[in-house]
Order: C-alpha cells, then sequence, then structure tokens
C-alpha cells in the first residue's frame, strides 16, 4: 500500500457546539438545586409584591377584635393563623413583599448610585485623593450599619424611607471599595492604557472597559446586600423606627407579636419570621449560585475530597537491581472535573533512578514533569488523584500506601527541592522551626539537638551566620538564600533520593552554579540519587546521567546525558535542543519550538507532539506512538526506524497538518 | 512590636476624630430640618422652653464655634444632659445602660468566635465531607436570620417551655455572679449565632486556600503530619483575614445587640438608644454613637495588634 492510496484517516469530528457564555450561565444556575430554590421563592414574592390581592385572602388592616378571632393558630380561613388584633398572618407576610421590595429599592439606589460613581472616580484618580476618599469609606464602613441608620433616622425622624436612606448610605461605603477595587485593577491593564493614549474619553472608557469587569461581581454583591438590607430593615422595623407600626411588614409583625409571643405560643413569630429568613436565604443562595455559575472555575470543586481509587496494575514490570532508588511502572494519573471531561495529566509514565545517579527531567512547561515527581510520592494535588501504574521505592511497593505510611518516609528518605523557594516556606513561622520539622519528626531530636543539626545543615549549604538566621522569618531571605533553605530541608534527614524540581531556575547564573555544585557534592559523600527537573538543557548537560524527556504528559524518551544531545532518538528531543542558544545559528534570536503546549482536556489524537512536529505524517495525526524499547531506553515516535528516517531532515511531501 | 503598637495607637485618633465629627454634624442636620428646639418642646412650645433648649445646645452660635466648644467638652468628658431631662447627664445615663450591652456583646464575641473557629477548622479538615455540609447548611440558615428572631425562638424554648432560665430581665454583677451569668446567657447566645456562622465560614474558606499551599505542600513533603499540617502550618496564615472578619462583626453586634436586648427587656444601650430617636433626644443618641465609637476604634487597634502577632512580616517591616 503506497501513501497515495491512504485517504487521510483522521475523523473529522465536528467541535462539540459551545454554548454561549449567557446559555451556560443559566444551564447552571438551573441546575443548582439551591438556585432553583431562591429563584422560585422569588417569582412567589415578585408576584405578592406586584399584585398581592391575587394571593392574599383578606385584606391585611382589617381587624376583627372578637375574641375567639385574636392569636388564632392556623384554620381554613386563616391560613397562617391571625395576630392580636385579628388580622390575617397570611394575607400581612403577602403584602410585607412589597415593603421588602421598597426597602431593597430605596437603599439599593442609594448605595449603588452613590457607591459605584465614588469608586469608579477615587480608583480611577488614585494617589492623594484617592486614599483620602478611602480614608472617610473606611471609617464609615467600620461603623455598625444600624448606627448610621439611627442617625439619619433621628435627624428625619422616624420612617420606612428614611431608615432605608440611611442604610443604603451605610451600604454605598461596600460598593465604593468594591467599584474602586476593580478600576484600579483595570487601570492597569495595557488595552486601557492604549485606549487612553488614543484619545478615547473617560467616561467611554469606564464604560467600554471598566464596567463589563465590574458587573459580574457588582451582581454578586447586590444579591447579597439585598439580603442584608431586609435582615436591617426588619430589625430597624422591630425596633419601632423603621416601617409604621400598622403597616404589614415582617419586622413590624415581629414587633407587634413581641409582647405576646410567650404567653400566646411561638408561632406568633413564625409566618413572618419564616418569610424573613427564607427571602434574606434566597438572596444570599442567590449570590453564591451567580457567584459560581459566572466563575470559571468554581472554586467549591477544588475542596472536593478526593476518593480514593483503586489503582490498575501496571503492565510492565519493575527494573531490578540492589542500587534501585525508585522505580515507577505506567503511571496514569487523572483530573475529574465537575463541567469538563476528565482529563488525563500523565499517561503511562514510566522511569527509574539507582543510587548515586542523577536523572534528568526535561520538557517545556506543561509537559507534566512536576506532576510526575509529585504523583510517585503520592502528593498528587486534589483532586487529582493516579488511576494506573505502580511505584516502588526502596524495594517497596508503595502504590498505594497511606497517607500516615507516607510521612515516614517523605522527608526521610525523600526530599524535595520545589521552585519558588519562597513560596513554599510558611511566611507564619521561623525558618528555623521549618528546618528543625524534619529533624524532630523523623530523627527523634530534642529542641536543641535538632538547632544544632540546623545550623550546621545551614553552614553546609553555605548561608552566613546560621544561627541568627534560624530566628528570621521567610520574608527577610532572599531567593537565592530561601533556596538554600529549602535545600537544607531536603537534605536534613540524608534522604537517599532527592527532588530537585527547578533547584536553580529562580537564581542568577553564579548562584546557579555553585548550588549545582553543592548538590553534586553532597551526592557524592552520600551516595544519593536525585532527580533533576528542569527546562534548561544546560543544566541537564552539566548534571544528569541520565535523561527523561517528557511532553504532553508522556515519556517521549529516555537516554543516557550522551545520547540525548548527540544521537536525540526522537523529534521533541531534537526540538529542544535545536533551542539552546549554542546550537542556533544565526540572529541571536530566542529560538522557541513553533507552536504552544496543549491542554490536557484537549490532547491531539495522535502523537501528541503532532500539531507541532516537523516530521509528522498522516498516521502520527491518527495513532498514538507506543513506547518502543531500544536497548536499554525508550522512545515514543512512530517513525523511529523507519528506513532513510534522519531528524536532521524535516519531512517533505507529506506536510504538516496545521 | 512595641513599635508597632505605639503607631496603630497613633492611627486611631484620627478615626476618633471623624466619628467626632459625624456626630457632631447630626444635630447640625436636625437644626437644617426643622428647628429642633421647638419639636423638643413640643406643641405649642414657649418662647422659654425653646430658650433653654436653643442656649443648651448653643444653636445661636457660629456652627465652627459650636464645634470646638463641642468638641473641648466632650474630651472633658462632658456629653451634655438628656435633652428630655436637664438633671441627667448623658455620662451618667451612659454609665448605667452600657453594662448589660457590653456583658451581652462581650460574652456574644466569646461565644461566636471560639465555636465559630472551631466548627470552621472542623469543617475544613474534611470539605465536602458529612460535618462540613452539615456545619454549611447551619451557617447558611443561621445568617439569614436576625439576632432578635433566634432570640425570640430562643426565649420561647428555653426559658417559657424548658423554664431553664428567666425569659426577660438583667441582673447585674454586683448583684449576683451567676444571676448575672444566666440573664445574659440567651442574649449572648442570640447574638452570637450570626458571628459563629460568619467566622466559620471565613476560617473555613481561608484553611481551604491555606491547605492548598505550596508551603503546606512543602511541609508534607518533609513528613509533617496532618495535624501539625492544619494547626502550625495552615491556621496562622488562615487567621489573618478571619481576624478582620470578627473586627467587622464585632462592631455589627453592637449595632444589632440593640434588638436582641429589646426581646429580653434588657435596659441597655439599645432600649436607651430607640427611645432617644423616638423623642428626638439627639444628645443622648450623640452620646451613644460616641461611646459606640471608640468601642469601634478599639476593636480596630485589637485586630491591627493581632496582625502584627500573625503576621511576622506588619510586625518586624514598621
Ligand atoms: S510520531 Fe510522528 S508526530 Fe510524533 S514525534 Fe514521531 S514523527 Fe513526530
Amino acid at each position: 500500500m503506497s501513501e497515495s492510496e491512504l485517504e487521510p484517516t483522521i475523523e473529522e469530528t465536528p467541535p462539540p457546539k459551545a454554548d454561549s457564555p449567557r446559555q451556560r450561565f443559566w444551564k447552571r444556575m438551573v441546575r443548582n438545586p439551591l438556585a432553583l430554590f431562591s429563584m422560585v421563592w422569588f417569582v412567589i414574592l415578585i408576584v405578592s409584591w406586584v399584585w398581592p390581592e391575587l394571593l392574599a385572602t383578606h385584606d391585611p388592616f382589617k381587624q376583627d377584635v372578637t375574641l375567639q378571632r385574636l392569636f388564632e393558630g392556623p384554620s381554613g380561613d386563616h391560613w397562617l393563623g391571625t395576630d392580636g388584633l385579628g388580622r390575617d398572618h397570611y394575607s400581612r407576610v403577602v403584602f410585607g413583599a412589597g415593603f421588602a421590595f421598597r426597602s431593597i429599592f430605596i437603599a439599593m439606589t442609594i448605595a449603588i448610585g452613590i457607591g459605584v460613581p465614588i469608586g469608579l472616580f477615587s480608583g480611577w484618580r488614585g494617589g492623594r485623593i484617592d486614599r483620602a476618599i478611602m480614608w472617610v469609606n473606611d471609617v464609615l464602613f467600620s461603623l455598625p450599619i444600624i448606627l448610621l441608620a439611627m442617625a439619619v433616622i433621628i435627624i428625619l425622624t422616624p420612617s420606612l424611607t428614611n431608615a432605608m436612606i440611611g442604610v443604603g448610605i451605610a451600604m454605598a461605603t461596600r460598593f465604593v471599595r468594591l467599584t474602586r477595587g476593580v478600576t484600579l485593577a483595570e487601570k492597569e491593564e495595557l488595552y486601557v492604557d492604549a485606549a487612553r493614549i488614543t484619545g478615547i474619553s473617560v467616561p467611554r472608557i469606564l464604560a467600554r472597559y471598566i464596567a463589563p469587569n465590574l458587573l459580574p461581581s457588582l451582581i454578586v454583591q447586590a444579591a447579597i446586600i439585598s439580603g442584608a438590607i431586609i435582615l436591617i430593615g426588619a430589625t430597624l422595623s422591630f425596633l419601632g423606627i423603621g416601617a409604621s407600626l400598622d403597616d404589614p411588614d415582617w419586622g413590624v409583625m415581629l414587633n407587634r407579636a413581641r409582647p405576646d409571643f410567650r404567653r400566646e405560643g411561638i408561632w406568633q413569630i413564625m409566618p413572618s419570621g419564616g418569610a424573613l429568613v427564607l427571602t434574606v436565604l434566597a438572596f444570599n443562595l442567590l449570590g453564591d449560585a451567580i457567584r459560581d455559575a459566572i466563575g470559571r472555575d468554581a472554586s467549591s470543586n477544588a475542596l472536593t475530597i478526593t476518593k480514593r481509587v483503586s489503582v490498575a496494575a501496571a503492565s510492565t514490570s519493575h527494573a531490578e537491581g540492589d542500587d534501585l532508588v525508585i522505580s515507577v511502572r505506567d503511571m496514569d494519573v487523572e483530573f475529574p472535573s465537575a463541567k469538563g471531561p476528565v482529563s488525563e495529566i500523565l499517561n503511562g509514565v514510566s522511569f527509574e533512578v539507582r543510587a548515586g545517579e542523577t536523572l534528568g527531567v526535561v520538557g517545556e512547561s506543561g509537559s507534566g514533569k512536576s506532576m510526575t515527581m509529585l504523583s510517585a510520592l503520592g502528593l498528587t494535588p486534589a483532586p487529582g488523584r493516579m488511576t494506573r501504574g505502580s511505584v516502588n521505592f526502596l524495594g517497596e511497593d508503595v502504590t498505594n500506601l497511606t497517607e500516615k505510611a507516607w510521612q515516614s518516609i517523605r522527608g526521610k528518605e525523600v526530599g524535595v527541592i520545589f521552585q519558588e523557594p519562597i513560596a513554599v516556606l510558611n511566611p507564619a513561622m521561623k525558618v528555623g522551626a521549618q528546618i528543625m520539622e524534619p529533624l524532630r519528626i523523623h530523627m527523634g531530636m530534642s529542641k536543641a539537638e535538632a538547632r544544632t543539626r540546623a545550623v550546621e545543615l545551614l553552614t553546609e549549604v553555605r548561608v552566613p551566620d546560621p544561627a541568627r538566621r534560624l530566628d528570621q522569618y521567610p520574608h527577610e531571605f532572599s531567593g537565592g538564600m530561601a533556596q538554600r533553605v529549602g535545600i537544607a530541608m531536603a537534605l536534613a534527614c540524608e534522604p537517599k533520593l532527592l527532588i530537585a524540581d527547578e533547584p536553580s531556575t529562580a537564581l542568577d547564573v553564579t548562584v546557579q552554579g555553585q548550588i549545582l555544585d553543592l548538590l553534586a557534592e553532597i551526592q557524592t559523600r552520600r551516595n544519593m540519587a536525585i532527580i533533576l527537573i528542569t527546562h534548561d538543557l544546560g543544566v541537564i548537560a552539566e548534571a544528569a546521567d541520565r535523561v527523561l524527556v517528557m511532553y504532553g504528559g508522556q515519556v517521549m524518551e529516555t537516554g543516557s546525558v550522551e545520547d540525548v544531545f548527540f544521537r536525540p532518538k526522537h523529534p521533541y528531543t531534537k526540538a529542544l535542543l535545536d533551542t539552546m542558544p549554542q546550537n542556533h545559528s544565526g540572529d541571536g534570536e530566542l529560538a522557541v519550538i513553533a507552536g504552544i503546549v496543549p491542554q490536557p482536556t484537549a490532547w491531539p489524537t495522535g502523537c501528541r507532539f503532532a500539531p507541532r512536529c516537523v516530521h509528522a505524517t498522516d498516521s502520527c495525526t491518527s495513532t498514538m506512538p507506543p513506547l518502543l524499547t531500544v536497548n536499554t531506553d525508550v522512545v515514543r515516535c512512530l517513525r523511529h526506524g523507519e528506513e532513510g528516517f534522519d531528524l536532521a531532515q524535516p519531512a517533505s511531501g507529506t506536510e504538516v497538518l496545521s | 512590636m512595641a513599635k508597632y503598637i505605639g503607631s496603630r495607637l497613633l492611627a486611631t485618633i484620627p478615626l476618633v476624630f471623624a466619628v467626632l465629627v459625624v456626630t457632631f454634624l447630626i444635630s447640625v442636620a436636625m437644626e437644617a430640618n426643622g428647628s429642633i428646639a421647638t419639636q423638643i418642646c413640643g406643641e405649642g412650645a414657649t418662647p422659654e422652653c425653646v430658650g433653654a433648649v436653643e442656649d443648651e445646645l448653643g444653636l445661636n452660635d457660629p456652627i465652627v464655634a459650636r464645634f470646638f466648644s463641642w468638641f473641648g467638652a466632650v474630651l472633658s468628658g462632658d456629653l451634655g444632659s438628656s435633652l428630655l431631662d436637664q438633671n441627667t447627664s448623658v455620662g451618667e445615663l451612659i454609665g448605667e445602660r452600657i453594662w448589660p450591652t457590653i456583658s451581652i456583646v462581650g460574652f456574644s464575641l466569646l461565644i461566636g468566635v471560639t465555636l465559630g473557629m472551631l466548627f470552621g477548622v472542623l469543617a475544613a479538615l474534611r470539605p465536602g465531607g458529612l460535618l462540613d455540609r452539615v456545619i454549611s447548611v447551619g451557617a447558611a440558615g443561621v445568617i439569614a436570620a436576625p439576632g432578635f428572631l433566634i432570640g425570640m425562638l430562643l426565649s420561647w424554648a428555653i426559658a417559657v417551655e424548658l423554664g431553664w432560665l428567666d425569659p426577660v430581665g438583667y441582673v447585674s454583677l454586683g448583684e449576683s455572679v451567676t444571676g448575672w451569668l444566666k440573664s445574659i446567657t440567651l442574649p449572648s447566645i442570640a447574638l452570637s449565632l450570626p458571628t459563629l456562622a460568619i467566622v466559620q465560614r471565613q476560617l473555613r474558606s481561608s484553611m481551604a486556600n491555606a491547605l492548598q499551599s505550596r508551603y503546606v505542600l512543602a511541609a508534607r513533603a518533609r513528613g509533617v503530619s496532618r495535624p501539625k499540617l492544619i494547626g502550625r502550618h495552615a491556621l496562622p496564615n488562615a487567621l489573618v483575614p478571619t481576624v478582620t472578619v470578627i473586627g467587622f462583626r464585632a462592631a455589627a453586634a453592637i449595632g444589632l445587640t440593640t434588638a436582641v436586648e429589646i426581646v429580653f427587656g434588657i435596659r441597655g444601650m439599645g432600649e436607651m438608644l430607640v427611645s432617644a430617636i423616638v423623642n428626638r433626644n439627639v444628645t443622648v443618641l450623640q452620646g451613644g454613637m460616641i461611646i459606640v465609637g471608640l468601642v469601634v476604634a478599639s476593636v480596630n487597634l485589637l485586630v491591627d495588634i493581632s496582625y502584627g502577632f500573625l503576621n511576622p512580616k506588619v510586625r518586624l517591616d514598621k
């Protein structure tokens, strides 16, 4: 079968019809039972407000002072009973909705009408005026809302409208804060800058760029503040300084029930209290639901517990040998998500490291290097989990180890150096206490012993003046010094394996060299195995014995450092090598591999590197290449071993599919 | 640390000053909305009465002069006298009324903050677990209910139906310690429940953030056990935003205690403020606002100081 007979075999799967953001929003809202409840409740309230006569069964003001008509329980005539003047509770509750909405309307108009313009102005102006406005705002913000409302009420005389004017002014401070925050952040954005330079007027910039970013949080905030307005309005009416004492307002109903509820039974406060609580609850739930529905990532998902699932066995067996420190076989890691498909972050990852050896792991960011190491140590971040594979550590199967059992291995047998050296130090804890932690946990040292050892460790990683440094906090450390602390912590218990994730990236070149030398020196002394994760091939060339090349959550090839540099087997490795400055012929422009690393939710169907591979053929885009064993190493490329296939010669004829 | 506290202490002075200005403006605004004096003296006010009230308030002086004489008096501890009864000084009135209010607000904060933090940590231990969900539902319900309504329910259930405590009244600490405790228990619980829920929610979410942080991951990689991850690593960091929320809640509780006091028939600041409003007794309201302003300023100061303890960066930079 010749090439030409082959019809392109890529199946034209039409992209799933994407919902517009608006459709997605409503879908999420309707699917959320709590949001549905609040929306139904609002429909009832709105009908009660617009057309109370439709729902009410009695005149809410009509008294019936015949004795047996007072403080009645629910009955066929009075569904929710009657109050101390024989008025129908149910009808009064229905009419109460109008008072609630009127309260919200008045207070919210004032709060947004004052708060948003001031916030926009303050955030846009910035500088001293902004600071002055915010200071005054903070003073008002910190005073109890009820007290501010009381001040307005005493000035204007008690009434629901006046109470709500006071509440509106108090609530304006919330909107000032919110609006000013968004404006300040947006103002720094490049597109706003550009608009300014091109001479677009400020009101138009505000309308076009700031408003769309402000609106979602404004709506969420408004929903929650509406609930608060009802609560405070009810409290003021209950105090007798809000709605008039005859009105069928929920707060007033509670005020009227107060002298009698102990004698006449708790039922007296139930109809109005229930309506009040349900309405506030509905507003709060609505606010939460809107926030979740507009959020790209509902943050609540990140909180769900990762259930332990059984890990499917690996299909290949572990490497052997006494000097084997860690061996990983066929590891798959998946991230389930509520909204999208399960994404497979890692697929069939295998590697091993022996004592005294340094394995370099390379690949662009997003290739799965760090995830591989975290998962091998049972540290897969939730809600991700390992679904297949097997991990052997120091001759023991640790695939299904409990968190508790891991605790005695992590920090003792294996140390980890993380990237972002400052972020991995607890800002609220002295650095010394953090270094001493593994010593006290694993070596059973006393405080004094651990401290002595910590000083030794810091000396070993060349932190000057170690004793003083122990009593400092992380923010007093530079990146380089913090990285040394990270190394000291990782090495504290003399682990058999050290995993170093970009240990030198954040540092300048001289410090980088020093740190790598330091690691090499300690490695020789202790015959320690090192896994060195980096995207810097220069570091690999300098420090690694063997190399693992990763892309798209898969191993692309393994090999000795010489093989990988001089006889790469995989087009991706070759592409990486071509980006190295010294291999780059020409104008000094920094070379990059064309295209971007795909997202885990959208891996290409065939070879994951195909969209960017200069050697890709039609079959590359349809068939996932298997992991081929070549001598003691592996490679994942369909064209490996193909006759006349030369990594140095880009494919001709069969061109890359976009 | 001392230096830091000193600088925070200085920062509260403008806050107190701002509260005093706002308070002063109330009487100016009342004036603009019709003569206070005539309103106080009621229908058919005699000129003598109006004159006396105007003198008492110094209403005929220029505003700035009025402000400074009022300001001077307030600084020397003189809050004026009640407009209804020239013989009652506002200071004395507040002195009588403030203790029940302080007792209830203080006790409610103690309960709300302690239990709120406990439940917050418990919920964060197993996010999405049964306990977390039960607590979340309870908190959502409690946040939606005003304190006075919870108070009515408690008063009916515990005091009337079960008869465990007295439904109304206040016993001062001087009269009887157990009596005092008994009399403030129900109002404090009523006022504390929303506090509890708000503190719980905040702590749960900031604990969840802290537990997902890089430094907790790094601590796990050192073999730190789960209780220590939670107690030593996550909690101190999660407390920083929680303390802010507690501060706001303390201020809110001072406002909301008014209605709770009235449910339990306690003659505290709440009842005093409400009758001051109804009677347009502005000096009493102003006195109340000044006291509340001072309390809010001290709460802010406490919040700032706790920041210093919780966040070494704040403490050492200043
Ligand atoms: S399988 Fe095809 S697309 Fe993938 S690396 Fe090999 S040649 Fe390139």
